[in-house]
This record gives structure tokens, sequence and C-alpha cells, in this order.
């Protein structure tokens, strides 16, 4: 994990000196986006697949058990390893890890035994080993940070202070010795304490301490200079870097779930569309969906942390299908359903400080129900930030769902009634086609009557006689409506491909 | 002497402790157009499945011109029902043809142009060039049909597997597939349908497996399609078949 930190460290130097460096991860504001970020950018290249699969629901239970992966991994660090509780461990991601794989086989085998269907083996399994994770907390792990709060909606906003800290320069540890000219010797009464007088007192022995001796890491070195005590001169201050933990295990698990469906994206594509030839070809859609279950894991847990286990899936969900909405083809879907997620992340962070898409200053709103309605609301709007990104998610959603072009609801309203409005047309046009140069034509063809003969609103004909005529398909002359050479086209060819009557002649008249 | 394209010795199939296929000994030769036919429930794709090794068998043995299914694997071609994929799957009609590539192509390979132009071919043949580009939820269903028989054309089997390929087609569909079928057969190639109507098996197979759990019978169209079998096959529901004016020796 520190080879990670420090390669981004590195590779952000090539553009940002160090103070840079730490400047931006010390603002909460861009670690949380950038964390969210990277979230939403590895589980919506997951969601992508497990929503195509159906798997929508596993990933909801995934992350709730990746719980119990934590809290064994938990007791086993502190147990057994007595090493220090830490949620950004890679001992939590391999709990993590075997959970899911857990989940997934215990509601294949509860499926396989054939008493309940799929949905209800999902039921079955994940409460039950979500419930023993929430038991091991309560009787093992109380004290441990692991509260209601951070399992339900995360704590992204406090990512930046949870970091880990790289030393580039000026790493050596100093030591003041009472001779350096650096140490603070002070006279201080020993004995005044003990037999309780004060310095003032006659009997009170004065010696020389040196109040700031002793060896400094580089750490405590800036601490220092932070607290006005500078122990160097300040170019010779040690070149530390701190990087948040979470950024080190959300860049590594969007690493592995990049290379892993850029390197096996058409085995994926086949196993999910079609698992029996994917199967019958020898490419294993088991292990496939075996793989795909331990990355949903890993970055449910590493997602965990940040927003919790209850809207985690809400990143792999929403964001690929807002994108499913907007496009038939899965390598687009892959593009912009990450996109989605990180502008999700981006303006939800925003939405959380009151502030919607730019448009609506929240506090404004809550100022304005107050003064309108006589209410005593905050007027600060600081929300749940992880809510908040979920709440954008879904505002996107809707909008899509509403307005995509090929596929939103306006957009087929809008082709339904183009379509009606052509076939009405069509209706008059062949009307008019069979019609004239027969016996009735004056009578059927009359454009005052012409509504009669279709059972129409008068109205509803004069609209459709004036576009046809718009369109150039028919003339009106002395009342009469006759078709042009180009409405005449339009009847043969609506005839010949939607109707098949090519092997009827145009001088067949059809008796009506 | 006749090569086998397929021989199965000793199949069973049991969901569960249910056996869907039960003991069946059968060999389909080289070179023909077979039909496996029998009630619902008679273990058909069971038994397609099976040999493919899409589930488990409990015995059997079972070999394509002489090898089994792991040495064989690039001479199958195998078409599944239409039913059995999601067709509001984000793909096109010309990727789903690619798709039959992927086994040539093994793992982490991508697809190229080379691929493209064997599934525009493909799609080609069956009449479905000017559909390359469409989703596939926007294709009827006999285009749908087409589209996975051209993947399965694309996979150039020697033997090719098809799950009722002529559910919910239209007549001209169903003439074009047999055509195709036919062609396919012309070239030297095996192809084993399971098949639900039996009006047509006499005038598009010439070697028909009847199944009915067991094996009821095996051989050559003329031979095997007989009233006495189809009875044993159908039991009680043969009744209808008369009346559906099946042609039966």
């Amino acid at each position: 994990m520190s080879l990670i930190e420090q390669v981004i460290i590195r590779l952000l130097n090539l553009f940002l000196s160090y103070e840079q460096i730490n400047t931006l991860f010390n603002d909460p504001r861009t670690v949380a986006v950038i964390i969210g970020g990277l979230i939403a950018l590895s589980s919506a290249v997951l969601g992508s697949f497990l929503l195509l699969r159906g798997l929508a629901l596993t990933t909801d239970a995934i992350s709730h058990t990746v719980l119990l992966g934590i809290v064994v991994a938990f007791l086993v660090m502190v147990g057994l390893l007595g090493m220090e509780a830490d949620l950004s461990s890679p001992l939590l991601i391999i709990g993590a890890a075997g959970a899911g794989v857990l989940t997934v086989l215990l509601t294949e085998l509860i499926e396989r035994s054939g008493l309940v269907k799929e949905d209800a083996a999902l039921g079955l399994a994940f409460p039950f080993l979500f419930a023993i994770a929430i038991l091991l907390i309560a009787r093992f792990a109380d004290n441990v940070h692991l509260d209601q709060d951070s399992v339900m909606v995360g704590e992204i906003g406090m990512a930046s202070a949870n970091a880990n800290s790289y030393c580039f320069a000026n790493c050596d540890p100093i030591t003041i010795t009472p001779d350096d000219p650096r140490a603070k010797i002070t006279r201080e009464c020993v004995n005044c304490l003990s037999e309780g007088i004060s310095p003032r007192h006659p009997n009170a022995i004065f010696e020389a301490v040196c109040a700031n001796c002793g060896t400094y890491t580089a750490g405590q070195i800036i601490a220092q200079a932070s607290r006005g005590n500078p122990l160097v001169a300040p170019e010779d201050n040690p070149q530390l870097v701190f990087i948040p933990k979470s950024l080190g295990v959300m860049s590594l698990l969007m690493l592995i779930t990049l290379a892993f469906v850029g390197l096996v994206y058409k085995e994926l594509k086949l196993a999910t569309f079609d698992a029996d030839l994917a199967k019958a070809f020898g490419f294993r859609p088991a292990l496939l969906h075996y793989l795909l279950m331990v990355l949903t894991s890993l970055v449910a847990v590493g997602a965990f942390d940040a927003v919790g286990s209850i809207l985690v899936v809400a990143f792999f969900i929403i964001p690929p299908a807002t994108a499913y909405l907007l496009t038939n083809r899965l390598w687009l879907m892959l593009a912009l359903s990450p996109l989605i997620g990180v502008i999700s992340v981006f303006t939800g962070y925003e939405f959380a400080k009151g502030n919607f898409l730019g448009l609506i200053d929240m506090s404004a709103v809550m100022r304005w129900l107050n003064s309108t309605f006589g209410l005593n609301l905050h007027t600060t709007w600081d929300s749940s930030i992880s809510a908040s990104i979920v709440l954008m998610m879904f505002f996107f959603l809707l909008m899509t769902w509403l307005f995509s072009p090929k596929f939103g609801v306006v957009a087929l309203m809008i082709q339904r009634r183009n379509q009606q409005r052509q076939f009405a047309e069509q209706v008059v046009l062949e009307h008019i086609y069979h019609h004239q140069h027969t016996e009735a034509e004056s009578t059927e063809l009359c454009a005052a009557t012409l509504h009669e003969h279709l059972k129409w609103s008068k109205r509803r004909m004069m609209w459709c006689i004036a576009r046809l005529r718009a369109l150039h398909y028919i003339t009106l002359q002395a009342g009469q409506v006759a078709l042009t050479e180009r409405g005449e086209q339009r009847v043969r060819q609506f005839n010949r491909d939607v109707l098949g009557l090519s092997i009827i002649s145009d001088t067949t008249t059809i008796v009506t | 002497m006749t090569t086998w394209a397929l021989e199965i010795e000793d199949l069973t199939v049991a969901y569960h402790s249910k056996p869907a296929v039960w003991d069946v000994d059968m060999c389909i030769p080289e070179g023909v157009l077979a039909a496996i036919i029998g009630p619902n429930g008679a273990g058909k794709s069971t038994l397609l499945k099976a040999a493919l090794g899409l589930i488990p068998k409990a015995t059997g043995h079972i070999t394509f011109y002489g090898k089994p299914y792991a040495q064989a694997r690039a001479w199958i071609g195998y078409v599944p029902p239409r039913g059995s994929v999601d067709w509001d799957f984000p793909t096109t009609a010309l990727d789903v043809v690619r798709m039959g590539l992927y086994g040539k192509l093994g793992w982490f390979k991508r697809v190229g142009k080379n691929e493209t132009e064997l599934a525009m071919s493909a799609l080609e043949q069956v009449g479905m060039a000017d559909y390359a580009h469409r989703q596939i939820r926007q294709l009827s269903g006999g285009q749908q049909q087409r589209t996975f028989l051209a993947r399965a054309l694309v996979q150039d089997a020697r033997i090719y597997f098809m799950d009722e390929p002529f559910v919910a087609v239209d007549a001209v569909t169903e003439k074009a597939i047999v055509a195709i079928l036919q062609s396919l057969r012309a070239q030297g190639k095996t192809v084993v349908v399971v098949h639900h109507d039996l009006q047509t098996v006499t005038e598009y197979f010439d070697w028909v497996t009847m199944l009915n759990v067991q094996l009821v019978a095996n051989g050559k169209t003329a031979e095997v399609f007989t009233s006495d079998n189809l009875h044993k096959a159908y039991g009680g529901k043969l009744a209808f078949l008369n009346d559906m004016g099946v042609e039966v020796r």
C-alpha cells in the first residue's frame, strides 16, 4: 500500500510541488471529491456488468456482508496479531473478498437446494452474514472505530484527516543535546513539588533543565515547527507529504478494476450475454463470475469507509442504469457510467454544502421557508455528503429517463405523436389515392366533407389537410383535394415498403 | 465405414434425483441434417447441453468425430434457444455475430478488422447485412434467429448444434434457415437440431433421434420416423399428430 501511495506522490510531484500536494490533500473538499470519484469510477465500471447480469441486488448483499469480512479481519488484526485497528489495512481487503465470495457461495448453495428462488436465497444469505457481523461488533469490537454512523453513511468528508506521511528530504532525525545552541535551557525548581514549597522559598533548589532535548523524527520536527518552535531553519525542514489513506486504497482498486475489465472485456461481455456459449468456448464464465464478485467486494469495502454500506449499492447501480438509458453499446455504457458517477460525486458534494448544481442555494431556500411559513429551520445547509451524492445520482437518472434522446419518456412521447400524425396523413393520402379518378371522386374528395368519410372531427381533418398541402403532397382546387406527383410517390412507396403491396398494380381499385 | 460426427454412450443426466435423460446411446453420422424430437420434457435440450458440457452428466461418454469435447471444441458450433439470452443487452447484431469468433481468438486477444469482415459476410449469408448495426432489441424474432445462425456460421464448425431454431419465426424465415442448413450439409457439415414441428421432419431432416427421457429411436428418417415409434415417444398425445396431418409410415 505504501508503494502505491509513494507512486501517487511521485506522479503528482511531476506537476506540483510537495507543498502544493500537501495543500491539496489538506482540503476536505478536494479529497472527498477525489476519493468519491475513484469509488464512482471503479464501481460504475463493475456495476455496468453487474446490472446487465441481473446482479444489482447481489451488490447490495455484498456491500452489507463485507462488514463481516471487516469485523473478522479486525478481530484477527487486533486479537491475534496484536496490530493497531485500522480501517484501511490490506488485511481488510482479504476479509472483504472472502465475505463477498462467501455471500455468493451461500446464496448459490441455498438456491441449489431448490427450496427457494434466487431472490429469496439472497434474502436468506445476506442478513444471516450481516447479523453475525453485528453480533461480533457488539460482543468483541465495540470499542473500535466501527460505529453505527460510519456503517450507515460513511464519512467521506473526513477522509483527508486520516493520512499517511512520507518523507522525501531532510528525513534524518535530529537529536538536541543540552550543549546544542538550539537547546532551550531553563532553570527549574527541582524540589518545589516534592517539598510543597514555592520557588521563592529559600530552600528551593534550582537546576538547569533542557526543555527541548531529545530525538525528533521528521514528523515531530514538522509538528514543532507548526507550533512555533522551529528546530531547524525553514529551508531545512523535512519534506513531508501527507496522503489520505483511502486515496491509496481506492487508486489501487481502480487500477485493478480497470486492468481486469480491460483484459477480459471480450470474455466478460460474452459471459454476460450468453454464458452457455462462453462456457462452450472454454472461457470459464463461473471463474469470471467469481472474479467479478471478488472485485465488487473489494471496491465495496474500499467504499465502505467513505460512503457506508447502505449507499454503496447506489454507486454500483445508478450510474450504469443511467448510462443504459443513454446508449445501446456496451463500450459506450462503460465509458458513460463512470463519467456520470464522477459528475454525481462532484455535484453531490456541492449539494451537501448547500449548492444545488449552482442553481439553487439551499440556505436561501431555508431562509425563504422560515420567512414564509414562520418556521425556525437552520439556515446553514451542511448535510451528509454520501446521501447528497446518491440524490444527485437519482436526479441525473430521472433527467435521463425523461430526456434521453433515444429512450427518454419525452422523446418517446414526441416520437409517438409524430407517428400518429404521420399515420393520419398516410390514411388521408391513401383515401385520396383510392378515390381519385373514380366516379365517386367528387363526393369522396370534397375537402369540406372529407372528415365525414374517415369519421374524424372537422378540425382534425383541417389540420391534416393544411399540413399535407404545406408538404406539397396534395393540392386543393375548387374545394377538391388531389394528390400531387410527390403525394402519389409517397403512397406507392408506403404500399410497397410497409404494406408489401408490390404485386397490386397502381391501377387496381380497392373496393371500400 | 461411416464416420460418426456424434457418438453418445450411456448418457444419463439428472436434475437432483429426477432423470432428464436416461441411459441414452445414440450416434449421428457425418454430413446429415439430424433432428432430435420428442415431447416436452423429453430431455432434448438437456441432451444437447450435456453433450456440450454445459451441464454436468451423471454418466456417459460423448465423442465428436471420435474425439472428446475438450479436443473437439473448435469443430463445434452451438446455437442456443433464442430465449436464453437477454435481447435488451446493449449491443448490435454485428457484435453478436463477432462473438462467434471469440472461441477461436481465445483469452485476452482482441477483436479486429478481420473478425468484423467475417461477421459481416456471415450476416450477408443470412440476409441480415442491412441490420448489422441495429441494436438487437430492435430486431424481429426471425431476425434475431438469423443473427444467431450467422454467429454459428462464423464459427466455421464441422458439427452444429441448434436448440429450436424455428420457434416463433415466420414461414419465410424458416425456409431461409433451412436453406442455409442444407447448404451446410452440402459442404459436408453435420447439423443437429432440436426440433418441435413433426410436420416438417420428413421434409427437412435425413436423420432422426426420438427421445422421451430414454432413447426411442435413432436412425435415417425414412426408417425410424414411423407411427409406431412416434407412439412410443409421444404416447397418448399422438392423436393430435394424426389430426395435424403428420405424414408417417
